[in-house]
């Protein structure tokens, strides 16, 4: 391998991207947006989620037990009507998520000690805000009129994130995500693009090799997609606020590590298609699809049957995910994280490694 | 003769189920210019990268400065010169930085890259140039470029696929001189091309067909073997002459040149036997004749031979079909047609010669009324093209460059397709169709996909569905690019049997030698139609005897930069 031929290469890309508003768009632009779109549009915090009453008991215990839902910030009160059936139609067309119905003599059994029924209802048609929201009424219905002395006493407590913010995971989680949707995208699309302009040629038929092919286009994407991580580590931790409790050293590092082998699989993917549009549609498919839905973002891996969680084992994304997460919410350092690290290392080895072998001088 | 550069043994290559190489041997010796020449899909730009050792052959060996191209492939590629068709340069980079790259990666010692570089770019007229981007120069400048970044390293071997497809006739001279410097330097040169009269600048030449080898020599001993079959035939009236000829078995082929005066490729070396006035003598055979002599293909049982050409009418003083008046057109701060006057009569065929972007295409855009004029105004059949372009568009046939046909569709369902987007009535559908069919001399292809049809038959398949509905006028943009001569010319036959029927026929082509076909020329360059009329005037008005094609155009390309830098 030569240094200058290498160089040389690597020049000439960084020259291209520099001149080219698209690419600079994607590259920069695009991540921002990412984060901000994500940041402040999935938020899987419940609040004023709308509630229906319906108050048959009229007593001023009644009304302190709406007053308690609504005082909680979880509920928002949608309207109180007089039968049940008006609450039934508007769960059943959406209007409000949830119902709570009081009988007659609510007031009456709770005064005199009787078990007093009121029924809770909650729309399942969105699985997990019906969960949360379910929690949130039986915490409130269990308080009520005053705490509840249980033989045991309970003494949770959420550790990393207390106040459960939604954000302080989402925002680690993108780190991964959008580290793996634009970088594997430029490479495969500057590797195609000269395929399908055919200035490929001219370097076929050159002393360049094909490590320093490789190599050389992998520095200047490596050096953007690194960009990149920095610009949404200080998006999310100036502008959204997220504290790291662990090294930032740490998770640059291991960030690092991580571009080179999201732009190795762009790489990869260039040796298997010829085409810009082809490029684009497998990048997409075997980086940006998993990236989302298969590597804990959102949805954790360990409640995922055994099958997908092999699945989600085989992209990159999960083990960078669960450092990026542990670095900045468990403030966890190598000693916990570094099975992770090496089996990220060892993904991109291979993936370069195969990179390598699959791309030729050739025509075909 | 020293080492041969090239030793080529019965290569073949295949693609799937496709033969598209198959049993070319040839040496290439030192300081030799070799000419690969044939139509589009002969198999030259495989061959060529064959030889540049970026496409491994299936069968036969091959050996490129002493090293096999199999096994040593990464030395061949690293030290010859390599030019691919089309623009092999970066675009977003400027002349300087792509001659540095080209230098970086082909390990020219730094020490004598500004020499070579100020020597190369001198010689190709690019000195001006040097801080440029690639994508801002014209087509004849890029090439020049891609040249020079190959020439860099100073290879002993230059393989260059087209070099001078589609530019403009003074920066492909340029070209050549470029490379008669590096074959005076002592270089190899291999270059493939379907220009035929660009074959008669190289020492030998390999005629390609369908992949296989059709003859190779010395461009002076395949033009003798051909001696004897070529004749020149002069009447007072071709239209009979014609007849006679189409009608004889040992003509392979013929076609009308301006002036009414007919050329004749023969299958034997005996004149054709003609009646009347005419007269046939030998003619000196160009390398169209040599390649047409030699793709003969066997002679075509009675019956099937393509229909006589018809008795071309008297000229009748009907209204002009096309009458533009000063059209132009801009994108952005770009003139990409400007100020263009021109008329075409019923039955007149005008070939609009010029590089690629020197404007055919827009022009041609603006006169079927699929682009509308910034400025000026055009009538086509009588209705204006931007105010009625529906009522110009029902009356005009258009055959694009890439014929645009349905490849998964049959010949038959393409023209029946075209027929009724033309709204040809249901009842005529089938006569009307068998009408085009015959008119294009489609003969049993009906029912066979158009992709499995040849270029050729494409060509006329593509000219069936654009006449399908009885246009008025018939434009017809690079019909003929990178078709085999004898296609070519049985092409330029039935476009004048429709210029006969008294369609007006607008043609481009970047084949200067094409000119002769047209009854009057329009030549064009940046956008300008810097001469219009026939050729024998245009001659004459340069004040010359006898001359090419290419002659005239650069004579007035010369006058118009005169008068540009006058002004």
């Amino acid at each position: 391998m030569k240094l200058r031929r290498l160089l040389a290469f690597s020049r000439k890309e960084v020259i291209e991207i520099s001149r080219d508003r698209f690419t600079i768009g994607v590259a920069l632009f695009m991540p921002v947006m990412m984060l901000f779109l994500f940041v402040y549009g999935i938020t899987l915090d419940v609040e004023n989620a709308p509630l229906m009453v319906v108050d048959h008991d009229k007593s001023a215990a009644s009304r302190e037990l709406q007053a308690r839902f609504v005082n909680s910030g979880y509920f928002m009160l949608k309207a109180a009507p007089e039968d049940e059936r008006a609450a039934e139609h508007a769960l059943m067309r959406g209007e409000t998520r949830a119902a709570l119905f009081i009988p007659k003599g609510f007031a009456r059994r709770l005064g005199r000690g009787d078990g007093a029924p009121v029924q809770f209802v909650v729309d399942g048609t969105y699985a997990s805000t019906a969960a949360i929201l379910s929690a949130y009424g039986r915490a409130i219905l269990y308080a009520f009129p005053g705490e509840l002395r249980l033989p045991v006493q309970p003494e949770v407590r959420v550790w990393y994130n207390p106040q459960l913010r939604s954000r302080n995971f989402i925002v680690p989680g993108l780190f991964a995500v959008i580290l793996m949707a634009f970088p594997p995208l430029l490479t495969a699309l500057a590797v195609s693009r000269e395929k399908e302009l055919g200035t490929i040629a001219q370097i076929y038929a050159s002393p360049l090799t094909r490590g320093e092919f490789i190599a050389g286009k992998l520095l200047p994407y490596a050096g953007i997609a690194f960009l990149e991580l920095l610009i949404v580590v200080i998006g999310g931790l100036v502008w959204f606020q997220v504290p790291v409790r662990g090294s930032l050293t740490l998770l640059l590092a291991v960030g690092l590590l991580y571009v080179v082998c999201t732009v190795s699989i762009g790489l990869l993917v260039s040796t298997l298609v010829r085409t810009q549009l082809a490029a684009m549609l497998t990048a997409l498919i075997v980086t940006l699809m998993p990236a989302f839905l298969f590597s804990g973002f959102i949805y954790p891996i360990f409640t995922m049957p055994a099958g997908f969680q092999i699945y989600a084992s085989a992209f990159p994304t999960r083990y960078f995910l669960e450092l990026s997460r542990g670095i900045v919410l468990r403030g966890a350092g190598l000693r916990e994280l570094w099975p992770n690290v090496a089996v990220l290392a060892a993904y991109t080895v291979v993936v370069f490694a195969i990179a390598a072998w699959r791309f030729r001088k050739r025509i075909a | 003769m020293s080492q041969p550069v090239v030793v080529a043994e019965a290569l073949g290559r295949r693609y799937g189920r496709r033969q598209v190489l198959d049993g070319v041997s040839f040496e290439v010796g030192p300081g030799e210019v070799f000419g690969v020449v044939g139509p589009d899909g002969a198999g030259k730009t495989t061959l060529l990268q064959i030889l540049a050792a970026i496409l491994r052959p299936t069968t036969g060996s091959c050996r490129v400065l002493g090293e096999d191209v199999r096994r040593a492939s990464e030395r061949v590629q690293a030290r010859i010169g390599y030019m691919s068709q089309g623009f092999s340069l970066y675009d977003k980079l400027t002349v300087a930085e792509n001659i540095a790259f080209a230098a970086d990666i082909r390990d020219v010692p730094p020490a004598a890259l500004a020499e070579r570089r100020t020597r190369l770019l001198a010689m190709a007229g690019l000195e001006r140039f040097e801080a440029r981007r690639e994508g801002q120069l014209s087509g004849g400048m890029r090439k020049k470029l891609a040249l020079c970044a190959n020439l860099i390293h100073e290879p002993p071997l230059l393989i260059l696929d087209e070099p001078s497809l589609g530019v403009d006739p003074l920066s492909r001279r340029e070209l050549w001189r470029i490379l008669d410097q590096a074959k005076a330097d002592g270089r190899s040169i291999v270059f493939a091309t379907s220009y035929m009269d660009e074959a008669d600048a190289s020492d030998r030449v390999l005629l390609l067909r369908d992949g296989r080898p059709l003859a190779i020599g010395a461009p002076a001993d395949l033009r003798s073997q051909a001696k004897g079959r070529v004749y020149r035939v002069v009447t007072a009236d071709p239209g009979p002459t014609e007849r006679q000829l189409s009608a004889n078995p040992e003509v392979i082929s013929f076609q009308r040149r301006a002036g009414d005066e007919l050329r004749v490729q023969m299958r034997s070396q005996a004149p054709p036997r003609l009646s009347g006035d005419a007269r046939a003598e030998a003619a000196e055979p160009s390398m169209e004749d040599v390649f047409t002599v030699a793709s003969a293909p066997p002679p075509a049982p009675v019956g099937t031979a393509e229909p006589a050409p018809p008795e071309r009418p008297a000229t009748t003083a009907a209204p002009d079909v096309i009458v533009a008046e000063g059209v132009a057109r801009r994108f952005g701060d770009f003139k990409a047609v400007d100020d263009v006057t021109l008329s075409v009569a019923p039955g007149e065929v005008l070939g609009l010669l010029g590089p690629n972007g020197a404007g055919k295409t827009t022009l041609i855009r603006i006169l079927c009324g699929l682009l509308a004029p910034s400025a000026g105004r055009a009538r086509v059949a009588g209705f204006d093209v931007a105010g009625q372009s529906e009522a110009v568009r029902a009356r005009i046939g258009y055959m694009s460059q890439r014929f645009s046909l349905y490849p998964d569709l049959s010949a038959r369902e393409n023209l029946l397709f075209f027929a009724r987007a033309y709204g040809v009535p249901r009842a005529e559908l089938k006569a009307r169709i068998a009408w085009a069919a015959a008119r294009a001399g489609l003969e049993g292809e009906g029912e066979e996909t158009v992709s499995s049809l040849s270029g050729a038959t494409r060509q006329r398949l593509a000219l069936a569905c654009a006449m399908v509905h009885r246009p008025q006028v018939l434009f017809l943009d690079e019909p003929t690019s990178g078709v085999d001569p004898l296609s070519r010319f049985r092409f330029w036959r039935l476009i004048a049997a429709l210029a006969a029927d008294g369609v007006g026929v607008v043609v481009t082509t970047h084949y200067l030698e094409e000119a002769t076909f047209c009854d009057r020329l329009g030549l064009m360059m940046d956008g300008r139609l810097i001469a219009l009329g026939p050729l024998a005037d245009l001659t004459a008005e340069l004040g010359l005897e006898t001359a090419t094609v290419e002659d005239v155009f650069l004579g007035f390309i010369a006058r118009e930069r005169a008068a540009r830098r006058a002004a």
